[in-house]
């Protein structure tokens, strides 16, 4: 799907002043199609098409009067095939189509062709124009791609857009370690003299990484040079025996960024299990059979430990919401000019977990809507912070019946894996730091 | 398996089909997917008739879906094949062509067929009715040389059409043997400034008369309980609907007046499921099986259908039927969502205004069980959440009878973030 | 606190781990990374405690292990940093991922070995067996006679690695105990002269992780691929000439370092009192001197016995050696650790495989002592010269003489 704009509307900075619906009323020539009105109680609510992703008001319309746009993602509306049924009025439970007596037919932002009137007449930050996508190709479509395109990544994996996206970012004052692994597995670090990536990068050891790090950006900072080291490891270069050197380099407040992409296991090599498999899964050194059940353990869960070690900046991270790893890439940046930065961002492996390949940024998101993965933040002064609410999760049970990998577990096992989830977030939410008044 | 195999039947191309089809793929992209559709033509929607009737819908360009969009799905539409008989021991479908598929899931979205009255001398040939493109292109047709038009029904088909004929310049009467116009949405007075704006069009209405006899063609000459005699040079007979269950005679799929289906649109068979006009599920009201055969019914079932046939485990069960319809006539607007019908009395509180077009409002235990509108803005999918949600409006109830439409908005609005 | 002053010499007195961390001083390297084990923790100690008193103003990384000490200074080495560590033993052994990699990297690093004996049995005390469990690993290594050839040689050993021609990382061996510990007078080069001898550090200019000169370090290379083997078969050849090399390029080094300094070093392996002797006595490390004292000894009562000292072992200098080999009859060989394979020590081993090589052929005696910070005393080397003496008249014993095993 391609980039899709919406309207986003922040209650807290709305005087209801109406300066939008004149913007409008004014741009569109008849009623206007976003509508302000007092809160219940309180404030002020807004009424406004939302750009649907599975439109009700298409799915209603008898005509084919109204489509959604593939592109940008606009939900488009024909004079010339309506009917004036108003049937697409039943589907819409956001008031964003309505009828305009004055018009005589119903009405429906447009997104005025990608600058709306009414963001652009509110004066007090009330209305924003929004876009996962659009915004993030806004902002990084222009920077330049720092590896070559071809990158041999299995089909659904979604390292290739993480580190493309990173690096996008980071630019080209870098260095990069990629550790053994499935990110220079991929042709990263290319192959017989001949490179995957714009920037530097070397294939450190599975062992020191951060170590290796360290010592790069101590050798830049004596030289009074810029440069941001980042590491691309998987989770086994990070939490097993990658974990010396993480954490030694971490308690010394090396500055470096150092980013676990976690796809829970040994992928790259044969999916053997890693200190980061979760329990039950199967792997070819936790495989199902007459005694065997999958990985009898709980997975290493390294974010939590990155806290421990008091880090300038740690966060989790998932793929399915671009945005939120995109402040924390900014904010992790930005620490690691202070101390060390750690992002832990979770990699669904549909060669390894058996799921397919379409799927993997599904999976992602039912990791994230069923808190088998929490998304948060943490800072020494500010404590944990969610940065997508934990509370009201779907069953992890929606979530693991995506993945072949635990498609053995009796009900037993996802009682445990729920209970542990759980507690995780229990845990985590002890984090947090309270207000003085608690 | 062979050729004429499916792992997802569907059998019926208009909207609850459709909706099944592509809710079917949001979950599995690979399962084989066939749509089977007795109509010659691509897809299209029942609702679209009277359009076509007056030329407003041009016949190649109301498509619900094209080729492109099937190609897209991967699933196939295979036109002019009308199923007449489903076996589900072998979980196989008769066509009328003497053809048959199998499937592994099966789904009913036959929709309605026009039901007409039993009336002496009303024979097949004389008179039109208005369910197919065909129909409607006929009667396109008929109206370019008749002068005088009786409409049998006064249903939502029938008075879109006896509109459409009235501007095309008929003289038009408008028969229907209930007190008033679209009785199964509207209460008597919103009925009624709806009826007299038909007549101010020139429409003759006549409501509360009941068709006795019918005699010869161009003209044909009926004859209603009450005496009236007319002439009609085009007879259209629009009174009303019956779900399309032929095809399931001595099969063991269990039916009322349409196929019972539970809260995930199954039938009483394993492997098949049943959606839209068709079918016969709980209303949200009610609570007992009713036919709801509206077009926003049908898209909800049909995407209910289609989730649990892929085992989609996002599917959130069917929440009951409720009626709902919007409706546009001679430039002029109404809404009814809900039981807007409902007499006061029996815990049901009426609340009716006139001043800024009409608006009836009721409540039971300070929660919307039905509102109907005219000349009056309000947002209908807004309203039929807030009863399907039981939405208690207790706070806001003063602000909600003087201003629903505003009041739905804030209330939605808080309620989405 | 001793004031180091830019252009003038000084004698003071430390042991052989100050000595190697007042060369550290001179050498001035970027970043320095250290772990503390026995017997190097007073090397590193001295190294901090300047780096605190801002005599040393390199980076300092207190890493959580050698195995990241190595690593830090890996990635400092690719960012253009001369670097130098210290390790003994068991951190040796932790070190080793990194440390086989060294070289392949051509990373021109600089490293002690305290010289300690391998676990197990438990043990803290001097023996070379962990240096010589490395033997093979492509680093250079040197061995060092005392306290003022430690200072010297670490000074040397960066111009080594960090020559054009070269490119390796060097093991500068100090015996644990003996010379870690053991304190004589020494004389501290001018650090200005010191500056001129080594020059600027140039350790990255061929491999380099540097956003100016982006490339990838280290991709994988070899396997079955177009190219892959003969890419992986060039780059192991260069890395034997580098070592080829050094042999002469560390006699050059050398020979400059007797020019500016006075004083004069056997680069490969030193001949003491050999011209005229009958038989040599061979050692490697700090048992020099006491062997030194034993040929002395030995020439009074009039035997004439002379001494080959082995100070480069990697590469190791067959040439020189058998220069030397060529002048007696007979050797006898004293090793401070031992060949599990051989039954003999590893000098023994290149001593003969060296021999096998050229037209010589002399009688050689193994002997294995001082092992786990046993003495080898004068006494000792007497044995060794009586031995050799006799293998010289055709009693050539069968395996190795142990010459501590019964003290």
């Amino acid at each position: 799907m391609a980039a899709q704009d919406t309207i986003r509307f922040v209650p807290e900075r709305c005087d209801g002043c109406g300066d939008c619906m004149k913007a409008c009323s004014k741009a569109k020539g008849s009623a206007s199609r976003i509508s302000v009105v007092a809160g219940v109680g309180q404030g002020w609510e807004m009424a406004l098409c939302r750009q649907c992703g599975d439109p009700k008001c298409v799915a209603n319309c008898p005509a084919g009067a109204l489509d959604k746009h593939g592109g940008t993602g606009i939900v488009g509306w024909s004079a010339e095939l309506c009917v004036d049924c108003h049937l697409c009025t039943l589907g819409c439970a956001y008031g964003g189509i309505a009828f305009d007596p004055t018009a005589g037919h119903v009405q429906k932002c447009d997104m005025c062709d990608g600058a709306p009137a009414c963001v652009l007449a509110c004066g007090k930050g009330a209305l924003q124009h929004l876009s996962a996508a659009a915004r993030l190709h806004e902002t990084h479509a222009d920077k330049e791609d720092m590896f070559v395109p071809g990158l041999s990544a299995c089909q659904g994996c979604n390292s290739e857009l993480l580190i493309r996206h990173t690096m996008r970012r980071i630019g080209r004052e870098s260095i990069v370690a990629a550790p053994p692994g499935c990110i220079p597995g991929m042709g990263t670090v290319g192959y017989n003299g001949q490179t995957g990536s714009k920037v530097p990068i070397f294939h450190p050891l599975l062992t020191n990484t951060a170590a290796m790090l360290g010592g790069i950006k101590r050798q830049y900072e004596r030289k009074g040079q810029d440069v941001t080291v980042v590491a691309l490891a998987g989770d086994g270069g990070a939490v097993d025996v990658g974990f010396q050197s993480l954490s030694g380099a971490a308690e010394r407040g090396e500055r470096v960024l150092f980013i676990c992409v976690d796809n829970e296991g040994y992928m790259n090599t044969g999916m053997q299990a890693s200190g980061s498999t979760t329990f039950g899964s199967w792997t070819s050194t936790t495989p199902v059979g007459e005694i065997g059940r999958g990985k009898s353990t709980d997975g290493k869960y390294l974010p939590q430990l990155m806290m421990g070690h008091g880090c300038a900046y740690v966060a989790t991270a998932s793929t399915a919401f671009l945005d939120d790893y995109h402040a924390k890439l900014e904010k992790a940046l930005a620490a690691s000019r202070a101390g060390f930065a750690y992002l832990h961002v979770h990699a669904p492996c549909p060669t390894g977990w058996r799921f397919p390949a379409a799927m993997t940024t599904e999976v992602c998101r039912r990791q994230v809507e069923s808190n088998f993965v929490t998304l948060w933040e943490f800072t020494p002064a500010d404590g944990l912070r969610f940065t997508r609410g934990v509370e009201r999760p779907r069953p992890v049970a929606d979530y693991v019946r995506m993945i072949g990998k635990y498609k053995h577990l009796a009900p037993a096992d996802l009682e445990r894996i729920q209970a542990s989830v759980d507690r995780r977030v229990e845990t985590l939410q002890g984090f947090r730091r309270r207000p003085a008044a608690e | 398996m062979t050729d004429a195999h499916a792992k997802y039947l569907i059998v019926g191309a208009s909207h609850a089909g459709r909706e099944a089809l592509a809710a079917i793929r949001m979950h599995d992209p690979e399962g084989r997917l066939v749509m089977l559709s007795r109509e010659k033509h691509l897809p299209y929607s029942p609702t679209i008739l009277p359009y076509v009737v007056s030329g407003r819908s041009a016949p190649d360009h109301i498509a619900l879906a094209k080729a492109e969009w099937f190609a897209d799905n991967r699933a196939e539409l295979v036109l002019g094949a009308r199923v007449v008989e489903v076996d589900p021991t072998a979980r196989a479908v008769r066509l009328a062509d003497g053809g048959r598929w199998t499937y592994d899931r099966l789904l009913l979205a036959t929709g309605a067929e026009p039901a007409v009255p039993r009336v002496e001398g009303l024979e097949r040939g004389g008179y039109h009715v208005l369910r197919t493109l065909d129909d409607a292109l006929a009667v396109r047709t008929h109206a370019a040389s008749a002068r005088r038009a009786v409409v049998l029904g006064a249903g939502l088909v029938g008075l879109h059409a006896a509109e459409t004929l009235a501007e095309a310049g008929l003289d038009v009467t408008v028969v229907e043997m209930r007190p008033h116009v679209l009785a199964e949405y509207f209460d008597a007075r919103a009925a009624a400034l709806i009826g007299e704006t038909f007549e101010r069009h020139g429409v003759r209405m006549l409501m509360g008369r009941r068709l006795e006899r019918a005699a010869g063609s161009e003209p044909c000459r009926l004859g209603l309980d009450d005496g009236t005699e007319l002439e009609a040079d085009l007879l259209l007979v629009v009174a009303g609907v019956r779900p399309a269950t032929d095809l399931l005679a001595g099969s063991p799929v269990a039916t009322d007046k349409g196929i019972l289906v539970d809260q995930r649109m199954r039938t009483n068979v394993e492997g098949i499921w049943a959606a839209g006009d068709v079918a016969q599920a709980n209303g949200f009201l009610s609570g007992r099986p009713i036919i709801n055969g509206t077009l926003p019914e049908a898209v909800e079932q049909g995407r209910i259908a289609g989730m649990d046939m892929a085992g989609d485990a996002d599917l959130v069960p069917y929440g009951g039927g409720i009626a709902l319809n919007t409706y546009g006539f001679f430039g002029r607007h109404a809404v009814a969502v809900g039981a807007a019908a409902t007499a006061e009395g029996d815990g049901a509180e009426v609340h009716t205004t006139e001043g800024n077009g009409y608006c009836r409002i009721v409540l039971k235990d300070d929660r919307l069980i039905g509102l109907a509108a005219i000349d009056r803005v309000v947002d209908a999918g807004i309203l039929w959440r807030l009863i399907q949600r039981r939405t208690d409006l207790t706070p806001v109830r003063d602000r909600f009878l003087s201003h629903p439409l505003e009041t739905a908005r804030a209330l939605m609005s808080q309620g989405w973030r | 606190m001793n004031q180091l002053t830019p252009n003038s010499s000084r004698m003071i007195v430390c042991d052989g781990n100050e000595a190697a961390a007042r060369a550290v001083v001179l050498a001035r390297p970027d970043v320095v990374s250290v772990f503390p084990i026995t017997p190097q923790s007073s090397l590193v100690e001295s190294l901090s405690q300047f780096v605190a008193d801002g005599v040393l103003g390199a980076e300092l990384i207190n890493a959580e292990g050698e195995h990241s000490v190595l690593s830090a200074l890996q990635g400092a080495c690719l960012a253009g940093a001369r670097t130098y560590t210290a390790t003994s033993g068991p951190g040796l052994a932790f070190m080793f991922e990194p440390y086989v990699r060294t070289p392949g990297l051509r990373l021109p690093m600089v490293v002690s070995l305290v010289t300690r004996d391998m676990l197990s049995p438990q043990c803290v005390w001097g023996g070379q067996q962990d240096a010589m469990s490395v033997r093979e690993c492509g680093w250079i290594q040197i061995y060092c006679e005392d306290v003022q050839e430690v200072l010297d040689t670490v000074v040397m050993a960066f111009k080594l690695a960090e020559h054009k021609d070269v490119l390796l990382p060097v093991n500068v061996c100090h015996d644990g105990n003996y010379l870690s510990y053991g304190v004589s007078r020494v004389e501290m080069p001018a650090a200005g002269l010191v500056d001129e001898f080594l020059g600027e550090a140039a350790v990255n200019w061929h491999i380099a992780l540097d956003p100016a000169r982006p490339m990838a370090v280290d991709p994988l290379t070899g396997g079955t691929g177009p190219g892959g083997a003969a890419s992986f078969v060039g780059y192991r050849k260069s890395q034997i000439r580098g070592m080829a090399s050094a042999l002469d390029v560390f006699s050059d080094i050398h020979a400059e370092w007797g020019e500016r300094f006075g004083r004069h070093w056997a680069p490969l392996v030193e001949e003491y009192r050999l011209d005229d002797a009958d038989i040599a006595i061979v050692t490697i490390g700090s048992m020099t001197g006491a062997g030194k004292d034993a040929v002395d000894a030995a020439r009074d009562r009039g035997e004439k016995v002379g001494l080959i000292k082995v100070k480069m072992y990697r590469p190791f200098p067959r040439g020189a050696m058998i220069a030397a080999l060529s002048k007696v009859k007979a050797a006898g060989i004293v090793d401070r650790s031992v060949s599990f394979a051989w039954d003999c020590g590893p000098l023994h081993q290149d001593v003969m495989t060296a021999l096998f090589a050229s037209p010589v052929r002399i009688p050689l005696v193994g002997c294995i002592g001082g092992l786990a910070g046993a003495d080898i005393t004068a006494e000792h080397f007497a044995r060794v010269i009586a031995a050799t003496a006799q293998a010289a008249g055709g009693d050539i014993p069968a395996s190795p003489i142990w010459l501590n095993e019964h003290d």
